[in-house]
């Protein structure tokens, strides 16, 4: 089961549970092996399902009651059973899964059961193009099993180039630590370990191991999972979207292109599906018909026909008729893609609240260029070692607008790159005014309030360094599958199973995850009952709901600012901006090699001075 | 390819929804700003300059029409008033004043007034100004009182009221005590109902003595120098006489939201946006004959009865497979949401956890409600000054409104910052980074790459040295923007062109060029060889399919009946490509409607399940 990004598409993959009567035991105060494994199977295939994954997937029981594959003859392989064949994930599996996948009386051979998937999988890929043939197998090991036929088994495994995945109700290391996979986040109870176990299981597992180690002998021992950090990964993670790489030439000046290929990196991935409306009785779409028309606002609300309509713009207290060809004619036009750098210019200078946009771009040098490799690195590193940025146009096609952004270097272990984040324009800032805080004697903390806060951060510190000198994460949100989407396919999942039922309450696991870790509750507690007590918080009655920003800031701008303000003549804080924005040519004159002998820049400053006062001042007087 | 287009369509769609929300606490009730200017018409208004000089009419009425122009584009609610004193002729209700004449009334500006300011500018402008209203005898007390009618007349809320009064004259009576006194009493009147009065002094001959009368009717500055004697015209002329076309944001919040720390202690925040990408406004529908607006009504009806749906008569479905799971609205609400809007503080991290790329959307700004809970402002203060000085950020889940799931936030601290005339900067709060989840980061294959030598680097460096400039971020226009404005403007004011813009997102080829002289040939001898050429290597890869001509086309596969069905039976008809899918449904004579994928398996497995 790939539960992490993977890098693969059409994998044909066998889940192989194991629903022998063992797998009703569990430990002390934990759901049965059973419904733990169960679970992961759910929310597994419940991903596929609504990701609407290509991956095709065929479901192997073992331990069942009867026994049917195509294997069994003559008293062998008993008691596996091949549930579905393979093909893609829909909601009759889930519902399937949900309804006849009951704890079983029968114990099977976990060993036999890998060589039924093992056959399925070459038969039923045959002729067929997978770029991953995969077996998870979800057992206990509470069987016997003879290592006789080991090395033949991890042989054809080899061969037929068939990765396994073993998912565990107990971890396969002393040292591991439940955190298979890496989500572990180091405050829940561990699992039981070695000791709990029987001869099979210790038996069972050393064999695990073997086969793991023998198929990938880095990172074979990586690929088990205990139940409970599977069920913590099973997250809806959509790995459908393959990074489109977007090939260009970042240009400095006229002479110097580099050839690169950028990937977007970070983005907001979107739910995928939007909701249509049905008729609430037929449930059918086409019953429902939405139907707009145009009217004048007169009397009779005289009807208008499409064709008549033509488009316009508000210019003050006029509207001016502008069509959609004349605008399109008009418009700013752009010349195609680019990755211009306008300048280079200190990194301190462009401020992280600043980042514009909805995503980060990682830039590389086109693909096997090893000159275009070098040529970047060269910037790379020389913007990291000078701690600079890249200020650059970027215009990902024709038909796109025009950005300015920064190109950041970075340097890592393992790669190097620019990572490029969309800038502001002028008319995307405003200059909000707020009242100062710090020089505000009424809201001055004591020190006893100070050190309070102090105990706050010390103790709800998210960060710790574990004994071997690591740095501990307790909580990644890079690591949180998004809520949202999680709760629609759950959601969705339920509903399609069992319709007409209500809607089931959040997911417990999804709930603990959005919250603060409970090491760090616990830690806090005294903490923040100091803080609540030396902090007085009192919610105002209020006699009128709607008050506006206005009339709470004039109360806590300090005087010294509003007596300013009403001095200013001016209500328009743009003439100023547009006085840095009209002089951003200027702007862009360089800096020269010795400080002090660009006349561009020196001539600039008291322009950009006078239009900070005015500005600032200006925007004062609105709220004030 | 579809991947980048669909988040420029996307972002289009959000913004609007976000503006939506944002201007929920309606401008219009906060009242709207006023401004009036009282122009001299005297007659020394008109002398013009020694070499061709502008005179002061002219230059007063170019700056009262940028401001037009400006206020036009930047908050088109503001009312404005252009008003003359010193006039011949009077105007205005009554006429109860003489010497006034009002030529715009207090309210909003459109193209029209814009076309009458253009009319008193030039020789033609001043011979008109002398035909309508000519130059009389002065009684600044009178206009002023006149000005004050324009206020009390207006019945809508004015948030803020000002004065601009443009002359040339430093002594405007002449020394008559009484008209003096008179202009003194009602310049305090109209302070008094807080009108801020302010004096543009134009250009005199021998300088402008503000100290002679005016400092007794302006609202006193804070710079005493201003009101001393003047050679030069006043300096904030400039400033007006400037163009800016951006629409100006009423500061708002987002929302107001309670930030609990935990165990029920909670204070009041609001949240704000500083930087948000400013689109084109959006364009009004008009009927073609008349150009008036046109509304829109949409309803819904049952398609086979006609009757009329409720909102309530129609559920939600989606469809996964070949399964229809169908909701009510108030469930699709409902499973959005987690919890009650607000910020809930998870813990703090070292600041150098917050990783440079983890970007997802622009910040949030947040600042302390004291007027919601009395004692935020306190508790708000501390965590900044701790966490600025011990360089931890907290981390926080944000509910921004109902029914909307949460997310996570950075809270980075951040003190105010004032420039040398104490005026803010930066104000003091918290920016809000959105951190992103597990799935909106994406995996990418990192491909291998060589590094540069030291000599490499350093050259780089060098160039990079060349092109250091100071970043600001109010220094770049948005090209796209300022175009649409001003081919607006060229519309409305029946311009020949509009006036050109100067893209400053272009880079500046041929200073950078000069700049660097040799270094980039030096550059290019380190890193690339000689037969190098990284503009050709990209051309070559397409060569291929153009030798082959057009009839290379890849060849499109049929696919029969039979597969079809066994695709739809094994529910693996998703693995087909949309050409081979489209192709099928005009086999099939199926007439489909989208061109998306999952419309076209839709419309296959529609048919083929009839």
């Amino acid at each position: 089961m790939d539960w992490n990004g993977d890098k693969f598409r059409h994998t044909a993959l066998v889940l192989c549970m194991d629903v022998g009567f063992s797998m009703s035991n569990s430990a002390p105060g934990q759901e049965p092996f059973f419904e733990q494994a169960k679970k992961i199977l759910q929310k597994f295939v419940q991903r596929q399902v609504f990701a609407e994954s290509k991956d095709e997937l065929a479901l192997v029981l073992f331990g069942t009651d009867n026994t049917d594959n195509r294997l069994a003859d003559g008293g062998q392989y008993q008691y596996v059973t091949v549930h579905r064949h393979l093909m893609l994930p829909d909601f009759e599996l889930l519902e399937e899964i949900q309804n006849s996948v009951h704890p079983c009386e029968q114990q099977a051979d976990w060993l036999d059961a890998l060589v039924v998937c093992m056959d399925l999988l070459q038969n039923e890929t045959m002729g067929k193009k997978y770029d991953r043939l995969n077996v998870a197998l979800l057992t206990d090991l509470n069987f016997p099993v003879s290592a006789d036929q080991l090395d033949i088994i991890i042989g054809n495994l080899k061969r037929a180039g068939i990765t396994l995945q073993f998912f565990l109700p107990f971890p396969a290391e002393q040292e591991e630590c439940g955190q298979g996979g890496g989500a572990g986040d180091g405050n829940t109870p561990r699992p039981p370990r070695g000791k709990g176990l029987t001869k099979e299981q210790q038996n069972g597992l050393e064999m695990v191991r073997q086969v793991m180690a023998s198929l990938d002998e880095e990172d074979g021992l990586e690929e088990i999972y205990t139940f409970r950090s599977a069920v913590k990964l099973s997250v809806f993670k959509r790995t459908e979207k393959r990074p489109m790489a977007w090939p260009c030439q970042l240009t400095i000046g006229s002479s110097l292109p580099i050839r690169i290929v950028g990937y977007k990196a970070v983005t907001e991935e979107k739910v995928k599906k939007t909701w249509t409306m049905v008729d609430a009785q037929t449930h059918r779409k086409e019953d429902v018909k939405r139907d707009t028309v145009f009217c004048l606002q007169d009397d009779n609300e005289t009807e208008i026909e499409k064709d008549d309509i033509v488009q316009g713009f508000r210019y003050g207290s006029d509207i001016v008729p502008f069509s959609k060809v004349d605008q399109e004619q008009m418009k700013y036009k752009c010349d195609g893609k680019a990755f211009a750098v306008l300048g280079f210019a200190r990194q301190s200078l462009i401020r992280r609240h600043q980042f514009m946009g909805t995503q980060a771009i990682k830039v590389f040098a086109a693909k096997d260029d090893e000159h275009a490799g070098v040529a970047l690195s060269a910037l790379i590193r020389a913007l990291d070692s000078l701690d600079m940025v890249a200020v650059v146009r970027y215009v990902y096609d024709r038909r796109c607008n025009p950005q300015v952004g920064a190109a950041f270097p970075c340097v890592k272990e393992k790669y190097e790159c620019l990572i490029y984040v969309q800038l502001p324009y002028m008319e995307d800032l405003r200059q909000f005014q707020f009242g100062s805080l710090e020089n505000n004697k009424k809201f001055a903390p004591t020190e006893e309030q100070l050190a309070a806060v102090d105990s706050l951060i010390d103790t709800m510190m998210l960060v710790e360094e574990s004994e071997g000198g690591v740095m501990e994460d307790l909580f990644k949100v890079n690591n949180i599958p998004n809520p949202q989407f999680q709760r629609l396919f759950q959601c969705l999942h339920h509903r399609g199973v069992n319709p007409g039922s209500p809607l089931p309450p959040v997911d417990a696991w999804l709930k603990k995850a959005l919250e603060r870790p409970e090491a760090v509750a616990a830690r806090c507690q005294a903490a923040l009952a100091k803080a609540k007590k030396l902090f007085p918080l009192k919610e105002v009655e209020r006699k009128r709901e709607q008050k506006t920003s206005a009339d709470i800031f004039g109360i806590i701008l300090p005087l010294s600012c509003r007596l300013k303000n009403t001095l200013h003549p001016f209500q328009y804080p743009h003439f100023i901006m547009c006085g840095g924005s009209s002089l951003a040519g200027n702007t862009l004159a360089y800096e020269p090699e010795d400080p002090g002998s660009n006349p561009l820049s020196r001539t600039l400053n008291p322009v950009y001075l006078q239009g900070g006062l005015s500005l600032s001042l200006l925007i004062v007087s609105r709220s004030g | 390819m579809a991947e980048w287009n669909a988040y420029y369509q996307n972002e289009e769609e959000e913004e609007e929804q976000e503006e939506g929300e944002e201007s929920a606490g309606d401008s219009r009730s906060r009242g709207r700003d006023s401004l009036v200017f009282l122009v001299d018409a005297a007659a020394e208004m008109f002398i013009k300059g020694e070499d061709g000089e502008l005179s002061n009419f002219d230059m007063t009425m170019q700056c009262v029409r940028s401001v037009y122009t400006s206020k036009i584009i930047s908050s088109d609610q503001d009312l404005i008033a252009l008003v003359f004193y010193g006039t011949e002729k009077s105007k205005n209700p009554r006429d109860s004043f003489k010497n006034v004449y009002i030529y715009h009334d207090l309210d909003s500006p459109g193209a029209r007034r814009v076309h009458d300011l253009d009319g008193l500018r030039g020789e033609e402008g001043a011979r008109l100004a002398a035909e309508t209203m000519g130059s009389g005898s002065t009684s600044l007390g009178d206009a002023l009182w006149c000005c004050s009618n324009l206020y009390s007349d207006i019945k809508l809320r004015l948030s803020h009221k000002r004065l601009m009064i443009f002359t040339c004259r430093d002594s405007p009576h002449d020394g008559d005590g009484v008209r003096d006194r008179a202009a003194r009493t009602k310049a305090a009147d109209l302070r008094e109902t807080g009108v801020v009065i302010d004096l543009m002094h134009l250009k005199k001959p021998g300088g402008f003595d503000v100290g002679l009368f005016f400092c007794d009717i302006v609202t006193p500055p804070d710079d005493e120098s201003e009101l001393g004697l003047h050679l030069e015209p006043c300096g904030k002329l400039d400033d007006l006489q400037k163009r800016v076309r951006a629409k100006e944001m009423k500061k708002r919040t987002l929302s107001r939201l309670t930030l609990s720390l935990g165990d029920g202690m909670k204070m009041a925040v609001g949240v704000y946006m500083l930087a948000k990408t400013a689109t084109r406004p959006s364009a009004v529908r008009l009927y073609r004959e008349t150009n008036e607006p046109i509304r829109t009504k949409s309803h819904m009806y049952h398609t086979e009865t006609g009757s009329l749906l409720l909102p309530s008569d129609t559920k939600r479905a989606q469809v996964y497979g070949r399964k229809q799971i169908v909701m009510e609205k108030d469930e699709v609400d409902e499973i959005k949401k987690f919890d009650d809007p607000g910020l809930v503080l998870i813990g703090f991290k070292p600041m150098s956890r917050l990783k440079l790329h983890h970007h997802i959307r622009p910040a949030v700004f947040i600042y302390p409600e004291e007027e919601q809970v009395s004692g935020s402002s306190c508790v708000f203060v501390a965590l900044l000054r701790r966490c600025t000085e011990r360089k931890v950020f907290a981390v926080c889940r944000y509910i921004a409104r109902r029914n909307t799931p949460p997310r996570f936030l950075a809270l980075v601290p951040q003190i105010e910052e004032l420039d040398p005339s104490r005026a803010q900067v930066t104000p003091p709060g918290f920016h809000g980074i959105f951190l992103p989840y597990a799935d909106d980061i994406r995996v990418l294959d990192v491909p291998e790459c060589p590094t540069a030598s030291g000599e490499q680097v350093d050259k780089m460096k060098q160039i990079v040295q060349k092109l250091r400039f100071q970043y600001r971020s109010d220094s770049f226009e948005n090209p796209v923007l300022q175009q649409h404005f001003r081919n607006l403007e060229a519309l409305a004011l029946d311009l020949l062109q509009p006036e050109a813009i100067e893209d400053f997102t272009q880079p500046k080829v041929e200073m950078i060029d000069r700049r660097l002289g040799p270094l980039v040939q030096e550059f290019k001898d380190l890193v690339y060889p000689a037969d190098y050429n990284p503009e050709a290597k990209a051309a070559v890869k397409r060569k291929p399919a153009e030798s082959g001509g057009g009839a290379d086309k890849k060849p499109r596969v049929e696919v029969s009946e039979d597969e079809l069905r066994a695709h739809v039976e094994k529910g693996t008809l998703g693995k087909l490509t949309v050409p081979v899918l489209k192709d099928a449904c005009k086999q099939f004579g199926v007439r489909t409607t989208g061109t998306r994928k999952q419309e076209l398996i839709d419309a296959v497995v529609a048919h083929l399940s009839r």
